[in-house]
């Protein structure tokens, strides 16, 4: 229910939903992606349905099905479009295209607008029975492998609109480009309010003592997300603050390299027991939830990054973030405003060193970061978003300023 | 994107009723009440980006109305929490470490101008002046690219108003600082004055001219807009008071 996030989300973006739900009521909205469950962009349907359908949107979600040579040839078509050197037979095209077009056949693809997620369903497009088609790509394809960008960019400008989480992740594809950043949900698990005594249960289960400044940092256990370097920097700010490390993180079973990265870790922390590695099974919400709300200073020191949601996860609780200066992250950073961008492990043990020195300062950053998200990050930002995507496209000889 | 509203205000000036808003148009209604109206930007990514002055300035020089309108006058709806007034100069600033072009931007009032292209002509001015003293700024490393956008906007009622003074004393407490954006720093680009919604409607209809002259006298670009509230906030209470002891 859109009325479970007044006093939470902006005012404008609560009545902006409910003036463009008017505008739009009993029209149909259609999103599609490749997976119900686990990832960014399930987890934000899950959510934005059931509230725009409350608000009189006939809201859909479907989801593409494949086979295991489909599945590795949209893995290889993610890694190149992010950069990676391989090559894409044509007959793995022809298959990639051959399970779109079955699942066209399947899917009831009739809706005023439909949003296609990321590259798996792109080709959906070529199905196209009516209404507006827009293209929602959530990857960096700022430096993609040209062959392969080709290909996928045959089908995505003959979308009506393309959309990007932010400016540096975009290719020009098609004259109506949108900006739309994800974002958190403020009442999920994940980030709902917990009582002293939920945060303590947790705390005392994952045996994380609680008598010092703890650094966080919450992450799969892969080399981007910079383990090690996050170790090290511990190790500079140890010798002159006592504080405990802990890394948390689930298992992955699509990468096989988290499973050595993960014993490298341990075997470099090995001999400090204030360095507590935690490897959390997976959905376990509620005590990502309660681990950053008991850290110090939550810490996102990635080399690599796509959004990186986890940094304003953190600033909603108030907490002072350092993050790598990759990706989404400055987006969410605000250098010295809503936390510290840093660009080397000195970096990041200077600040966390800065922050420790003077808990005025991080508790001033930390609630403009929580305001910051308020302002930017939550899920009815994203919702007016996509709703304003669609009634802009939709009148677009009337834009780009509507006044109601 | 200015010149759009000015032709918009025109023509329902002639419409009043189909039009409850802030104080342009509320002049021109019987109910003479202050209707607060909240605004979204929704952005729009143009393809064109910038990783060097020379690119950034060739950029500016080509770039739509609307794109121009974003990175300058519609800067101060991001809150205006960073330290320059502007988009160009903060990129400048931080992204190629040119302190005295960003201060030379900063400095420049972007509501002044009479139009995009005047604004425009202005900007490019600056940038010249400052590549033929320093000829070689160095570039943006290469994840700090000036990317350029416009945005898509959305102008709507805050579903409050208020008839008096004290009332709009209430209402400032408590709307949306999107609101704060539309009437104290977009206004200026409607009304063209150097004055903003809330001290015209204090002024025309409030009676209340020294405390419309305090407000129009808070410097927008040196407050961000929670400040512009506390600042509103202070001169309302203060001037309320006086004028019920000068009445008493």
């Amino acid at each position: 229910m859109i009325s479970d996030y007044a006093g939470i989300s902006p005012r404008r973006d609560i009545l902006l939903i409910q003036q463009l739900c008017k505008k739009l009521k009993g029209k149909s909205f259609l999103h599609i992606n490749s997976t119900k469950e686990g990832g960014g962009v399930a987890e934000i349907l899950q959510r934005m349905i059931p509230l725009l359908q409350g608000l009189g949107i006939d809201a859909r979600w479907e989801v593409i099905n494949g086979d295991k040579p489909f599945y590795d040839t949209t893995k290889t078509i993610h890694n190149t479009l992010q950069g990676d050197n391989m090559t894409i037979s044509d007959k793995a095209w022809e298959h990639y295209y051959e399970i779109n077009r079955k699942n066209a056949a399947k899917l009831d693809l009739e809706a005023d607008a439909v949003l296609i997620h990321d590259p798996q369903p792109a080709p959906l497009i070529d199905f196209r029975k009516n209404g507006l088609w827009f293209w929602r790509c959530h990857i960096d394809v700022s430096r993609p492998n040209p062959a392969v960008f080709s290909h996928i960019n045959s089908f995505a400008k003959k979308y009506q609109a393309t959309v990007f989480s932010v400016p540096k992740f975009a290719k020009p594809i098609t004259s109506n480009e949108f900006i739309i950043p994800p974002s958190i949900d403020p009442l999920s698990e994940k980030n709902m309010d917990l009582t002293d005594e939920e945060i303590t249960e947790v705390a005392d289960r994952l045996g994380i003592p609680r008598d010092r400044p703890i650094l966080l940092q919450v992450s799969r256990f892969d080399r981007f997300k910079d383990p090690i370097g996050v170790i090290n920097a511990y190790k500079m700010v140890k010798k002159y603050n006592d504080c405990i490390l802990v890394l948390a993180g689930s298992p992955a079973s699509d990468d096989p390299e988290g499973e050595e990265v993960l014993a490298e870790v341990r075997k470099y922390a090995a001999d400090d027991k204030d360095i507590l590695i935690l490897l959390l099974p997976p959905f376990s919400d509620l005590d990502i939830n309660a681990l950053q709300r008991m850290a110090t200073i939550v810490l996102q020191k990635s080399l690599k990054e796509g959004f990186g949601l986890t940094v304003s996860e953190a600033m909603w609780k108030g907490k002072p973030v350092l993050g790598g200066a990759v990706g989404g992250i400055p987006l969410q950073i605000v250098h010295g405003l809503t936390g510290f961008l840093v660009h080397s492990v000195d970096g990041a043990a200077f600040r966390i060193r800065q922050y420790l020195n003077d808990p005025e300062m991080a508790t001033r950053m930390g609630e403009a970061g929580r305001e910051y998200v308020r302002d930017n990050f939550l899920l009815t930002r994203q919702v007016r978003d996509y709703l304003s995507l669609w009634y802009s496209v939709k009148n677009r000889k009337k834009g780009p300023t509507f006044e109601f | 994107m200015p010149q759009t509203k000015i032709k918009q205000t025109k023509k329902n000036q002639a419409k009043p009723k189909h039009r409850p808003s802030g104080i342009p148009k509320c002049a021109a209604l019987k109910d003479k009440s202050f209707y607060f109206m909240d605004i979204v930007n929704v952005i729009k990514h143009t393809g064109t980006k910038a990783m060097s002055l020379k690119e950034m300035r060739d950029a500016i020089a080509s770039v739509s109305k609307d794109c121009l309108f974003h990175h300058t006058c519609q800067y101060f709806s991001k809150g205006n929490i960073q330290e320059h007034t502007n988009d160009f100069a903060q990129w400048i600033y931080t992204s190629l470490e040119q302190s005295i072009l960003a201060e030379q931007l900063s400095n420049i009032d972007p509501y002044s101008f009479t139009s995009m292209t005047a604004l425009r002509k202005h900007f490019l001015e600056v940038i010249d002046n400052y590549i033929e003293n320093f000829p070689e700024p160095r570039v943006a490393l290469p994840d700090e690219a000036f990317f350029f956008n416009e945005a898509v906007t959305f102008i709507f009622p805050a579903g409050v108003k208020a008839r008096n003074l004290a009332e709009f004393l209430m209402a400032i407490k408590f709307v949306d600082s999107s609101s704060l954006y539309y009437h104290f720093y977009e206004a200026r680009s409607r009304l063209r004055k150097g004055t903003d919604d809330f001290s015209k409607w204090i002024d025309e209809v409030g009676k209340a001219p020294r405390i419309a002259e305090r407000l129009r006298a808070v410097d927008p670009f040196m407050n961000n807009l929670e400040n512009v509230r506390e600042k509103i906030i202070d001169i309302l209470e203060e001037g309320i008071k006086l004028e019920m002891g000068e009445m008493g």
